[in-house]
């Protein structure tokens, strides 16, 4: 699934670490999830969203959408 | 002379060294009791046993000895484990899960091939540690896998 954390990190420039302890979850896994390796559970997709005052699919595509 | 200050860290830089520092308390306290397990039952081992050849009728251990190494055992491949799964995110659980799937998957087929293997005379008979080391050996293997190609 396409994403655009990467994106949204750099404009607030932090580093996966500093997302990752935002987020309480492991740096690793913020790789993970920006390299596309990874789709978030629903629970972390909520706290990406709120953690950047988006909405879910705002930050996710799932290509569904044209 | 030049002065690097270096930036704070952020709330979030903290929050991620405080995790690593708990994973590295983990791995130590899993090291302590490794260690001391294999140490102990090393040095009061009695026995011409060899775990490895499944040579269980050899091995000797004191009554005292064996209760420790047994609660060990639980401790360092059963509560240890069930802490750290609370403990990770979705994305090392569900590492974690394939390793796990691997080494269940491997015992599930491995236990009668390698009874069919030894009922046309190719190998000795299945043991308890054999299966073991399949099932643990498989289980690094799935999570390499896991660690780099997914």
């Amino acid at each position: 699934m396409k994403n655009r954390l990467k994106v949204l990190r750099a404009e607030r420039d932090w580093s996966q670490a500093e997302l990752a302890g935002r987020l309480d979850v492991s740096r690793q896994a913020v790789n993970a999830i920006e390299t596309g390796k990874h789709d978030p559970s629903l629970p972390l997709a909520f706290r990406i969203a709120r953690l950047f005052d988006m909405r879910i699919e705002d930050i996710f595509d799932d290509g569904e959408l044209a | 002379m030049t002065s690097k200050t270096k930036a704070p860290l952020g709330p979030g830089e903290q929050r991620t060294r405080q995790r690593r520092r708990t994973q590295m308390i983990y791995l130590g306290v899993a090291a302590v009791i490794g260690g001391t397990i294999g140490g102990m039952t090393g040095f009061f081992d009695q026995g011409d046993g060899n775990i490895f050849g499944g040579d269980w009728e050899s091995v000797k251990l004191p009554p005292a000895v064996a209760l420790l190494a047994a609660a060990g055992f639980l401790a360092a491949l059963l509560a240890l484990p069930l802490y750290g799964f609370r403990m990770i995110d979705d994305y090392k659980r569900e590492r974690n899960l394939i390793a796990f799937t691997g080494g269940c998957l491997s015992v599930l087929a491995g236990y009668p091939m390698w009874a069919a293997l030894h009922a046309g005379g190719f190998v000795p008979a299945p043991h308890a540690f054999g299966m073991f080391a399949i099932a643990y050996v498989s289980m690094i293997v799935a999570f390499l896998y896991a660690r780099w190609r997914l």
